[in-house]
């Protein structure tokens, strides 16, 4: 029997797979299948939504036959198979409820994964080629075991969270190949996420958000479980229903850094002590350009940057509880305020949303922080603001987890430099962050 | 059995899959390499590959029962149709000629859809073509959805 196990690129899905099976009276049935899943190197696990006389046959005799197809070569394999259980809960039905969940827009809505059905592999076989078109061209893979040693060598070298994140995604393009990544956070209080860095769109996109559970961002934060689509040209639709998904086309002030026509995708969840503190998230314009060996790598890297993103989050906590900075941040003397122009500042408190000169900036927590810092400003003239400060102000609601509040200073920071308008913000030295206007500033605070 | 309408979709180039089983019930699976419909008889004339398909092709013996299923790559509209096996023997020139246009127009159409020729090897083959008499006894409903695996009747069938 050929191991299942080189078999991996047949179980991505990239084409539909064939199930047959046989009635009581010896009559076949045979039917396209979405997708085989691989289990273990003797089980695969079938989700069979629609087709019923395959179940009636099979809970009759336990046999199916199926012949899956490699993505990549199109080499085809036929597996005898016996049904062995159905489960409801666990690892595998979570892998394939959430593959049956970026395909359900496509599907209406009528899919829903009720169990999955596993299956005792009995054989496995090749078919051949008998008239072959052209000579198959072997396939070079990379080892990247290597790669993983040196990014994440790179990434145990950084000091704090911001070069972290920017040396992760570098690594990635440079290292791997992965030229279009992002991190995004959780945003703390609508249960979505929020862009924080990224790497190879022509916009940063600091502050984009995706929703809670949508497309594969929000369904690989919100399950915890690594998301990965090999090909996307399975048709149009699909890209439309998946690009929807990953919050592209919602109303969203900042649109999310996205490619136009990808071809790949994959979400990982970034978790430190069993909370989940971001994703990693990165995309291609080529099939396969994450297998299931990338997929494995990546889980390395995505390990690695949630410890650390979280470690040094706390660090810088730490940090600042020892005494290492400097005392609290003095206010400028009166009347420092320049009298530049008018910066027109509008908060509103519902959600933390603030423009500035009638554009958008950014919403939530990191809404909030800026509003507090001009406020400070323009009643003191205060530039200088210490983390130790912010986390003590109640008026801020911040959310309870340390390293929130680090990234969120990392997010309004580069959205404001991204914006690069009249308000700036520094980090001046540990802990500590100064704010820059280029006037003065004019806050309307807007209650609904 | 077949209204015009259902002749005329697995006549169209739609993809096509067949399956035999053996003495003891395991299923064989194959691609189909083209089929007409005889308009006098109803009866199928299927087409397909021994060299490509040996397994299912060699358990396709009068009388054995057989499942064929058709699909339209563009939509997923789909039909499967069950019978018994009349006759089975080497495909003559004019049913040579059907299968092997059928394989050529299928190979232009994946191509164009940017399926490569590697990945087409092992699907489509015009070799060792086998025509297969088949007596049409049931049509079913394929196309993916609720209504997958439904009973047609001869009218609906279109």
């Amino acid at each position: 029997m050929i191991p299942l196990e080189s078999l991996r690129d047949s179980f991505e899905g990239v084409i539909p797979s064939i199930i047959a099976t046989t009635d009581a009276d010896g009559m076949p049935n045979i039917s396209y299948l979405s997708h085989v899943h691989y289990v273990d190197e003797a089980h695969v696990a079938l989700s069979d939504q629609f087709f019923s006389k395959t179940a009636t046959n099979v809970a009759r005799n336990g046999l199916a036959t199926v012949m899956v197809v490699d993505g990549y070569s199109g080499q085809q394999h036929v597996l005898d198979l016996a049904f062995e259980r159905s489960e409801t809960e666990g690892e595998t039905f979570e892998r394939m409820a959430i593959h049956l969940a970026i395909l359900e827009s496509r599907m209406s809505g009528i899919m829903k994964l009720r169990a999955v059905d596993i299956y005792r592999v009995e054989d496995c076989r090749a078919v051949p080629a008998a008239n072959p078109l052209v000579a198959p061209e072997p396939l070079f893979l990379p080892d990247l075991m290597g790669k993983v040693a040196r990014l994440t060598a790179r990434m145990s070298d950084c000091g704090d969270p911001e070069t972290l994140l920017d040396a992760t995604l570098e690594g990635l393009g440079e290292l791997f190949g992965y030229r279009h990544s992002m991190v995004l956070v959780p945003d703390g209080e609508r249960g979505g996420l929020t862009t924080i860095a990224s790497r190879g769109y022509d916009q940063f996109g600091f502050g984009a958000e995706v929703p809670a559970g949508r497309g594969i961002i929000g369904l690989a934060a919100e399950r915890r479980r690594n998301v990965r689509i090999t090909d996307l040209s399975r048709g149009r639709r699909y890209i439309e229903a998946v690009r929807a998904m990953a919050g592209v086309e919602d109303a969203t002030p900042i649109p999310l850094p996205a490619l136009d026509k990808p071809l790949s995708q994959i979400a990982l969840p970034l978790v430190a002590r069993g909370r989940l503190v971001g994703v990693l998230f990165s995309e291609s314009t080529e099939r396969f350009t994450f297998r299931h060996r990338d997929e494995e790598a990546l889980i390395v890297i995505a390990a690695h940057l949630g410890t650390a993103l979280s470690f040094l989050s706390e660090e810088r906590e730490r940090g600042e509880a020892n005494g290492r900075e400097k005392a609290d941040a003095p206010a400028d003397p009166a009347g420092s305020v320049p009298a530049g122009r008018r910066i027109a500042v509008r908060f509103y408190p519902r959600d933390g949303s603030l423009f500035v000169d009638d554009d958008y900036l950014i919403r939530g927590v990191p809404g909030r922080l800026l509003l507090h810092f001009l406020e400070d400003y323009a009643r003191t003239g205060k530039r200088d603001f210490l983390n130790r400060e912010i986390r003590r102000d109640r008026r801020l609601q911040l959310p309870d987890f340390k390293d929130n509040l680090e990234t969120r200073l990392i997010l309004l920071r580069r959205r404001l430099e991204e914006k690069a308008g009249p308000i700036t913000l520094e980090r001046a030295d540990r802990g500590r962050l100064r704010l820059t206007l280029a006037g003065r500033p004019e806050i309307e605070v807007v209650e609904e | 059995m077949l209204g015009q309408e259902l002749v005329d979709f697995i006549e169209s180039p739609v993809m096509i899959l067949f399956a035999t089983r053996d003495e003891a019930g395991r299923p064989m699976i194959g691609r189909g390499s083209g089929v007409c419909v005889d308009r006098q008889s109803g009866h199928l004339h299927f087409l397909a590959s021994r060299s490509q398909w040996p397994d299912a092709v060699s358990e396709a013996l009068p009388g054995r029962p057989i499942a064929t299923t058709y699909v339209r790559a563009t939509d997923y509209k789909a039909c499967q149709i069950k019978g018994r096996i009349v006759a089975a023997g080497a495909a003559d020139e004019a049913h040579r000629a059907r299968g092997e246009a059928y394989v050529a127009e299928q190979l232009a159409r994946m191509i164009a859809l940017g399926v490569t020729r590697m990945q087409l090897s092992s699907t489509l083959s015009d070799q060792e073509l086998v025509c297969l008499t088949i007596e049409p006894q049931a049509i079913f409903e394929q196309t993916p959805g609720p209504g997958a695996g439904r009973r047609l009747t001869p009218e609906a069938a279109a």
